[in-house]
């Protein structure tokens, strides 16, 4: 009876000890022979996506392990070549990466630089409001003065770096900067004898070209145009022009590209949004159905298709080609919208000088290069960079669809500004409403201009 | 110690003496009481004992307990506590905390999305409620009788609440469809109903409550069924028998013994039930979330509004305060159901 007694007091101090071990994750070893405590540590302090995420790198004695977070680490091709290439010529360095899941990247990111216990040393940074939320946080360190003692050349990234400074402060280095194209389905015009889409399209032009595309018969149907269900793809036709942006608040003049897709809706000529957001689809599988003619995405889509085509998966879209975004009467063919990935440095990081070091590699023109190859857009885009991904095995062969990768203007899909997550939320909602028939585009807008202004006032 | 011992032994005689003379019985309890106490000290100074057998029992009970009260006391209280805080304040997660009274909560009343999901959170519990129990309710009965199959049916109906909510939402999604072409759509448009003005469910902002409410109606009701064929099969049968011997209908029987008999599960199942309702926010989601994952002022509810506040735009303290508007709502649901049961039942 006494000794069950003690068995059960010791077993009580054993469980309290485990529990107290899972709270305090604050501690972490610093270097050499020292990557199996890290992994427990990381395992005990992170949340349950990170721990099945995170995979031990063993350290060398005097190697030093930077702890990087990303999204898809198997989807993406780019990670492990860029990680060898670094690793070559750092040998006291090592990259371990912890795959914190794409879907809600960014939040998850936040949760784990709040507080203490994620010892991230590089940080991928997902989207521009994601980016702003985690700056006015104050968890992330300003690069300016390392850019400057070092002398990284901003020329070379063609103006993106000025649009997301944050009160002239630089907080990130762009490494992706994706833009929107147009992609369209040989097959499909071939089969309807029209010829393929050009470099230099109106939006008049576009829509004509999506409606001779459409086949309505019930069961055949042919789609002339596919938008996804993100804002993105409808509402930011409208700021191409250059003349509005989208934190104005005051939003009259999406109004011609809201009835325009309004009416394709209508007429049949691309699939119902409402269907397409319960049913979830996604913008792959649709332009994979080999129905759809024409589908504007950005160029984060290239890589995908090359990879599937080459793996038999996607037959009915086997012939694809690219050109530039619908243009605004009168305005220059190749605005278009980017999004940019990007590497910082939280104020948290452990080792935040070597972390540098590797932020200067990805993003750097070696960086670049390599994620070229894996046929994704690098920030640093060179003539010589364009060729790469135009010559990979896979990209379509045609003049035009080489000729779309040249870029004339860039415009971020959400400007850097402290209100763009509130703004972010309306602007959905508006988008939703107009796009489901909840409400007319007359009333969206009035909802975003009354909406939007008060948050901008506030 | 010898001397020790005497006074403990005198003490106790003295209680034996007071025990025999006591008439009050309550009052021979207590001084029972005391001479356990006493006779264990006794006890505990001739073998030099350092705990009493009192403190002991106590400590191994506590041991028992501490586990699962450290991880609450980590876990749940804790934060619980930090809330009520933090509800007070400003605070981004990383930034210095700022004192600021009652501003959050004055900062709800003028936020569109706050008082869109406070209506939406309250019509969903008030038809959700009803409809749950009454069909729960209607299942059980039925499937308390003999019947053939009957286990069959009972599985049946329990399905939807063990099957994975990701998997039957886009089910739900797909029969719900809002083409022309979906299967309910089509089936009400050969009813007669205008291709105009057939709904368009979960993406409608005038249905999508409507579908949320069916779908979680229908997820739910198994679950309550079983508490409900608990409750009935705890009913003394001789009841039913003495009725139907004065005549009582099927009705009457259902009317008269069933209902009265099942007041205390009904209390049960209608406290669960809204509690639960306040804090729905998967099924929504599931639902009338899309790819994009944000809810809509149409179909926004409060735990939403939570999470989108404390890990979207990082406003802890205003987060806070809602959680504990949400707090106090349910807080008060109980108190009301508690006190009138009791009123009831005395």
């Amino acid at each position: 009876m006494k000794k069950m007694r003690l068995a059960s007091l010791a077993l009580a101090v054993v469980m309290a000890g485990s529990l107290a071990g899972c709270g305090g994750g604050g501690t972490t070893a610093e270097t050499t022979g020292a990557a199996d405590t890290q992994a427990d540590t990381q395992a005990a302090g992170a949340g349950t996506e990170a721990t099945t995420a995170a995979e031990t790198v063993v350290a060398a004695e005097g190697q030093t392990v930077l702890k990087w977070s990303i999204w898809d680490k198997d989807l993406t091709t780019y990670y492990k070549p860029l990680i060898e290439a670094f690793e070559a010529a750092n040998p006291d360095l090592k990259i371990e990466m912890v795959d914190l899941g794409s879907s809600d990247y960014q939040t998850v990111l936040g949760t784990q630089l709040t507080g203490s216990g994620s010892d991230f040393d590089i940080v991928t940074i997902k989207d521009v409001p994601g980016y702003t939320t985690l700056v006015n946080k104050g968890v992330l360190e300003p690069l300016d003065e390392l850019i400057a003692r070092d002398g990284v050349d901003l020329e070379a990234f063609k103006g993106i770096t000025d649009q997301i400074a944050v009160d002239g402060k630089l907080y990130e280095l762009p490494f992706r900067s994706d833009f929107w194209v147009l992609y369209y389905n040989k097959d499909v015009f071939d089969a309807a004898q029209v010829d393929y889409p050009t470099n230099d399209m109106t939006f008049d032009q576009y829509d004509a070209l999506a409606r001779s595309l459409t086949v309505d018969t019930p069961g055949q149907e042919v789609y002339g145009a596919h938008y996804h269900t993100w804002r993105s793809a409808v509402q930011l036709f409208g700021i191409l022009d250059g003349k509005n942006t989208i934190l104005d608040g005051s939003y009259g003049f999406l109004q011609p590209y809201y009835e325009m897709i309004l009416s394709q809706q209508e007429d049949g000529v691309c699939q119902d949004y409402a269907t397409l957001k319960t049913s979830n689809l996604h913008y792959s599988g649709a332009f994979s159905q080999g129905n759809v003619a024409m589908m504007n995405m950005g160029t984060w889509f290239i890589s995908t298709l090359i990879d599937k085509v080459a793996s038999g998966e996607y037959t009915d879209c086997a012939n694809w080609g690219i050109v530039k975004y619908p243009h605004a009467e009168g305005v220059e063919p190749g605005s278009t919208l980017a999004t940019i990935t990007a590497l910082s440095i939280p104020t948290s990081a452990p080792h935040k000088e070597e972390a540098w070091k590797f932020v200067q590699f990805v993003c750097g023109e070696e960086g670049a290069k390599i994620v070229a190859d894996t046929g994704s857009i690098p920030a640093l885009m060179t003539d010589d960079i364009a060729s790469t991904i135009s010559s990979m095995e896979g990209f379509p062969q045609d003049e035009a669809s080489k000729e779309a990768l040249q870029t004339a203007n860039l415009y971020l899909e959400m400007p850097v500004s402290n209100k763009s997550s509130e703004i972010e939320t309306v602007l959905n909602e508006a988008h939703d409403n107009i796009m489901t028939g909840n409400s007319t585009v007359e009333e969206g807008i009035a909802y975003m201009d009354d909406q939007v202004s008060q948050i901008l006032t506030q | 110690m010898q001397e020790k011992l005497s006074a403990l032994e005198q003490r106790l005689e003295e209680l034996q003496k007071r025990a025999e003379a006591e008439t009050d019985d309550k009052k021979r309890l207590k001084l029972g009481a005391q001479m356990d106490k006493t006779r264990d000290k006794i006890r505990q100074t001739k073998t030099g004992e350092r705990f009493s057998r009192q403190t002991k029992r106590d400590l191994v009970a506590y041991s028992f307990i501490a586990p699962n009260f450290i991880g609450f006391a980590v876990f749940t209280l804790g934060p619980v506590l930090f809330a009520f805080v933090l509800a007070f304040l400003n605070w981004d997660g990383n930034n210095a905390m700022r004192f600021v009274g009652l501003e959050n909560f004055m900062m709800m009343f003028g936020n569109q999305r706050f008082l869109a999901s406070l209506k939406n959170t309250v019509v969903y519990c008030v038809a959700t409620v009803p409809l749950t129990m009454a069909v729960a309710l209607g299942l059980a009965v039925l499937l308390n009788q003999k019947i053939k199959g009957r286990n069959f049916f009972r599985t049946v109906s329990f399905f939807p609440y063990v099957a994975s909510l990701v998997a039957v939402a886009a089910v739900w999604n797909m029969l719900f469809s809002p083409a022309k072409s979906g299967p309910i759509n089509m089936l009400l448009y050969n009813l007669g109903v205008a291709a105009k003005s057939l709904p368009k469910w979960s993406a409608d902002k005038d249905w999508v409550m409507f579908t949320v409410v069916l779908f979680s109606v229908w997820k739910n009701m198994g679950y309550y069924m079983v508490i409900y064929l608990a409750g009935l099969q705890g009913i003394n049968a001789e009841l039913y028998e003495a009725c139907s011997l004065d005549g009582a209908n099927t009705w009457q029987r259902f009317r008269y013994i069933t209902w009265p008999q099942l007041q205390p599960t009904t209390f049960f199942v209608t406290i669960i039930l809204t509690i639960n309702c306040f804090k729905v926010y998967d099924i929504v989601y599931m639902l009338a979330g899309g790819s994009s994952g944000v809810l809509n002022e149409s179909a926004i509810v409060l735990v939403y509004h939570i999470y989108e506040e404390a890990f979207r735009n990082w406003n802890l303290g205003y987060a806070s305060a809602v959680a504990m508007i949400l707090f106090l709502i349910v807080l008060a649901i109980t108190l009301v159901q508690f006190y009138g049961d009791k009123k009831r039942a005395s």
